[in-house]
C-alpha cells in the first residue's frame, strides 16, 4: 500500500540511479512505491514500467496512456587512461559546463565516488577559462591507479550525479534528475487522487525508458499499449534569469498544458476547459517544435494517437540541481485525474473525427 | 573465409543497389537453411527453423557509393554521395558503375584544400563529350568504390569491410551450424540501405517479429596515432557493444554476451561507440521492443577505399555468434 507523501516519493525516485538504458532499479523504486494503487504491473523488453489502473462499466473500456520518463541523463566510461583516470562520454545531453566540480557516483562492479576535476585558474593560458572543457579535457578520477580501476570498473560502465535532494524554501525541491522523475511523481499522484473515484477508463502509467537518448521506450510501450489518448507528462523550462519570458513557464503557476504539432486540439482544449473549471492554476505551453519529449513518440505510434503534453515548470535544466515546485506536481496529478474520470467513448471518438 | 570475404567485398552493391551482391549471398546461404526470401525493400532472409526462440542476426549488405545528378557538355558527371562520403579521401579514388563503366575523381581549382566539397568534384569516365558519356551512365545511376582486397599478415584491407565482413561472419555461421542441432530459431537477414539510415533492418525485423535480435557490424578504434578517445583496438577480440548512437545495450542482453565469450574463453572488448549507429536500433525498437545486441568488429579507416580489420577478430566474432546461438536464449526473454 502506498504510504509515502508526494515529498518522500519524489526524493526517494531521484535518489536512485537510472540512467538511460539502466533504469531497472528506478522501476522497482517506483513499482514498490506505487504498491495498492494499481491492478497489474509489467515491466516490458525494453524496461518500461507499465501499470494498469482498470476502468469500470461495460467493455471494452477506453484506454488512456499517461508516460513520463524515468531515465535520467548521465556519463559512460569510453577509456581507464594509463593513470587511472577515467575517460567518459555523455548519454543524453549533458552540458559540459557543469562537469569540473562535479561530485559523482561511478557504477562499476561496486558503486565508488569520483570527481571531475578541472586545471587549477593560477596555470590557465590568457582566455582558457572564457571556454567550457571539451570531452577530451574532461575525466572521472576515483582515486585509483590504472590496474586498480580496470579491476573494478570496465568500458561502458555508468557514472551518475551524487547530487542527494535539496530542500528548499516554500514548496521547491532541488536535485539531479527531476526531468523526469517529476514526471513520474505525477503519475503517482494522479493514481493517489484516483483511488477515490469511479473512472471508466482503463489507465495504464508508464515509467518509460531511454527518453533522453530518442524517445525510444515510449516508441515500443505505445505500440505495445494501442492506447485511444495518450498524454507524455515532462518538465518544462521554468522562469529563471538568463531564459527568455516567451520561452519558459513560471514556477509554482500550475502545469503547462502544452499547444504543439505533436498535441490534439481536443486534448489540450479538454484539458485547459477541466483546469478552468476546477480552478486549477495552468499555463498555456506553446511548444512550436514536435520532437522533444515522449508526446512525438506516442503520436506516431501505430496509425496514430490523439496525444497531449503536460509541462512541470523546472529551472536549471540537465543540471544536477534542477528545481521544481511541488505544487505544481499535485496540480498536474489532480488535473489529470479528472481528465480521466471524464474520459469516455464519447470523447475518444470524438478525437478521431475532424 | 578469406576467398568469401574477398569475393564479398569486391562485389557491387551500394546502398538501394543491392542486386548484385544480394545474388552473390544467396549462392551462399542456399543448401544452409531451410528457406530464403526477399522483402520488399530487397532484404536477404535466411531461415533456419527449428524449436527455440526466434533469433534475428542482421548484417547489412549495402555499402557506400556516389549517385549521378548531372552530366555536363564536356561529358564530366556531377554526384551526390550515398552514405557517408567525406570529400577528401575520394581524391586519387575510383568508382565503378554497375554496368562497369570506371571513373575517377577530379576538383575544381581551389585556394585552399579545405575548401574541397562534393559539389566542387566530379567524376571523369573518360569521356569525349557528352553523347559519349550518356552512353556510359545516366542521372541516377550509382556507383561504388573499385578497390581490390589485400591480405598481409594477419590484416585485411579493403573497401566495404563495412558491412561485408559482417555479412561472411553470418554466412560462416550458418556454415558451422549447419549439421548441428541448436535450440534456437535462425532468422540471418542480409540488410539493404544501412548506410541510408538503417532501413532494410526496419522493415525487416516488423516482418520476422523475433525474440531475440543481433547485429554484426564493423566499429571504430582507438588504436592509431592521435585517435579519438576508444577502448577497442584491432586484433583484440570481438567488440561487445555498449552503446552507439542508436542503442543501449540492454544490460542482461551485454552481461549474457559477456558471460558466453568468457565461457568460451573467446577473446572479446567492450565497445563505446560515440558516433555512428548499426541495424540493432531499429530492430530493437521493433513492435513492442526487442531484447538485442550487437558484436562488432574493430575496423580501422571506416568508409574509405582501405578499411582494415584482423582476421582473428573477425573469426572470434564468428565464434562468439556460434556460441550464442548454442545456448538457451528463453532468460533473455521478458
Amino acid at each position: 500500500m502506498a504510504t509515502l507523501g508526494l515529498a518522500e516519493f519524489l526524493s526517494s525516485i531521484i535518489s536512485e540511479s537510472g540512467v538511460s538504458g539502466h533504469e531497472g532499479k528506478v522501476a522497482a523504486l517506483v513499482e514498490k512505491h506505487m504498491s495498492g494503487l494499481f491492478d497489474e504491473a509489467r515491466t516490458d523488453a525494453l524496461g518500461n514500467l507499465i501499470v494498469l489502473k482498470r476502468g469500470t462499466g461495460r467493455t471494452p473500456h477506453p484506454r488512456v496512456m499517461l508516460a513520463a520518463h524515468m531515465d535520467e541523463i548521465g556519463l559512460m566510461v569510453t577509456k581507464i587512461e594509463d593513470q587511472g583516470c577515467l575517460r567518459v562520454t555523455q548519454v543524453g545531453g549533458i552540458d559540459r559546463r557543469i562537469l569540473p566540480g562535479l561530485e559523482v557516483i561511478v557504477h562499476g562492479r561496486r558503486d565508488l565516488p569520483g570527481v571531475i576535476g578541472a586545471k587549477p585558474p593560477h596555470v590557465q593560458e590568457p582566455g582558457e577559462r572564457e571556454k567550457s572543457m571539451k570531452w577530451e579535457d574532461l575525466y572521472v578520477d576515483v582515486g585509483l591507479t590504472a590496474d586498480e580501476a580496470r579491476e573494478l570498473i570496465r568500458i561502458g560502465d555508468i557514472a551518475t550525479f551524487a547530487q542527494t535532494p535539496i530542500k528548499l524554501q516554500g514548496k521547491f525541491m532541488a536535485g539531479k534528475t527531476m526531468d523526469d522523475r517529476a514526471g513520474v511523481a505525477v503519475l503517482f499522484e494522479c493514481l493517489r487522487v484516483l483511488r477515490d473515484m469511479r473512472h471508466q477508463a482503463d489507465v495504464y502509467c508508464v515509467a518509460t525508458v531511454q527518453e533522453e537518448v530518442g524517445l525510444r521506450g515510449a516508441i515500443t510501450s505505445t505500440y505495445g499499449i494501442v492506447p485511444d489518448v495518450g498524454i507524455a507528462i515532462d518538465v518544462g523550462f521554468g522562469d529563471q534569469s538568463s531564459v527568455p519570458e516567451y520561452q519558459s513557464i513560471s514556477m509554482d503557476n500550475g502545469p503547462g498544458i502544452a499547444f504543439s504539432p505533436a498535441v490534439h486540439q481536443g486534448i489540450f482544449e479538454r484539458l485547459t476547459s477541466i483546469a478552468s473549471e476546477l480552478e486549477i492554476p495552468y499555463q498555456v505551453d506553446p511548444s512550436p517544435y514536435p520532437g522533444g519529449t515522449d508526446a512525438y513518440a506516442i503520436q506516431m505510434a501505430r496509425g496514430g494517437i490523439p496525444t497531449g503534453l503536460v509541462s512541470i515548470p523546472l529551472r536549471y535544466m540537465h543540471t544536477a540541481v534542477e528545481t521544481v515546485c511541488l505544487a505544481d506536481i499535485e496540480r498536474a496529478g489532480r488535473l489529470l485525474a479528472e481528465f480521466i474520470v471524464r474520459l469516455d467513448k464519447k470523447f475518444v471518438e470524438g478525437l478521431k473525427c475532424f | 573465409m578469406k576467398d568469401l570475404l574477398k569475393k564479398l567485398v569486391e562485389t557491387y552493391g551500394p546502398a538501394g543497389n543491392e542486386g548484385p551482391i544480394r545474388e552473390v549471398i544467396r549462392k551462399e546461404v542456399e543448401g544452409l537453411v531451410d528457406e530464403v526470401v526477399v522483402d520488399a525493400l530487397g532484404n536477404l532472409i535466411a531461415i533456419r527453423r527449428g524449436q527455440g526462440p526466434k533469433v534475428m542476426i542482421a548484417a547489412h549488405m549495402d555499402e557506400i557509393g556516389i549517385i549521378v545528378t548531372h552530366i555536363d557538355e564536356k561529358g564530366f558527371v556531377r554526384f551526390s554521395n550515398i552514405g557517408g562520403i567525406s570529400p577528401h579521401m575520394l581524391i586519387g579514388q575510383r568508382v565503378i558503375f554497375a554496368n562497369g563503366t570506371v571513373g575517377v575523381f577530379g576538383m575544381e581549382k581551389l585556394d585552399d584544400i579545405k575548401d574541397l566539397r562534393l559539389s566542387k568534384m566530379f567524376i571523369d569516365i573518360g569521356a569525349k563529350d557528352e553523347a559519349s558519356a550518356r552512353e556510359k551512365v545516366s542521372v541516377g545511376d550509382v556507383a561504388g568504390l573499385c578497390r581490390q582486397a589485400c591480405f598481409q599478415g594477419d590484416r585485411v584491407i579493403a573497401k566495404s569491410l563495412d558491412d561485408r565482413a559482417g555479412c561472411a561472419v553470418l554466412i560462416q555461421v550458418l556454415r558451422e551450424l549447419a549439421n548441428k542441432e541448436i535450440p534456437n530459431q535462425v532468422y540471418a537477414v542480409f540488410t539493404v540501405q544501412e548506410e541510408l539510415g538503417l532501413r532494410g533492418a526496419r522493415t525487416a525485423a516488423y516482418r520476422v517479429n523475433p525474440d531475440i535480435g543481433f547485429a554484426v557490424d564493423v566499429t571504430g578504434t582507438g588504436d592509431t596515432p592521435e585517435a579519438p578517445t576508444m577502448a577497442v583496438e584491432l586484433g583484440k577480440g570481438a567488440a561487445i557493444k555498449v552503446k552507439d548512437a542508436v542503442v543501449l545495450t540492454h544490460p542482461r542482453v551485454r552481461q549474457f554476451m559477456i558471460e558466453t565469450a568468457e565461457k568460451k574463453g573467446i577473446p572479446y572488448q567492450l565497445e563505446v561507440l560515440e558516433r555512428g549507429g548499426t541495424d540493432t536500433g531499429p530492430i530493437h525498437l521493433t513492435r513492442e521492443g526487442v531484447p538485442s545486441g550487437a558484436i562488432s568488429i574493430p575496423t580501422r579507416y571506416i568508409h574509405t577505399p582501405s578499411e582494415m580489420a584482423d582476421m582473428n577478430d573477425i573469426e572470434n566474432v564468428v565464434k562468439l555468434f556460434v556460441a550464442i546461438l548454442e545456448e538457451q536464449l528463453d532468460a533473455l526473454i521478458v
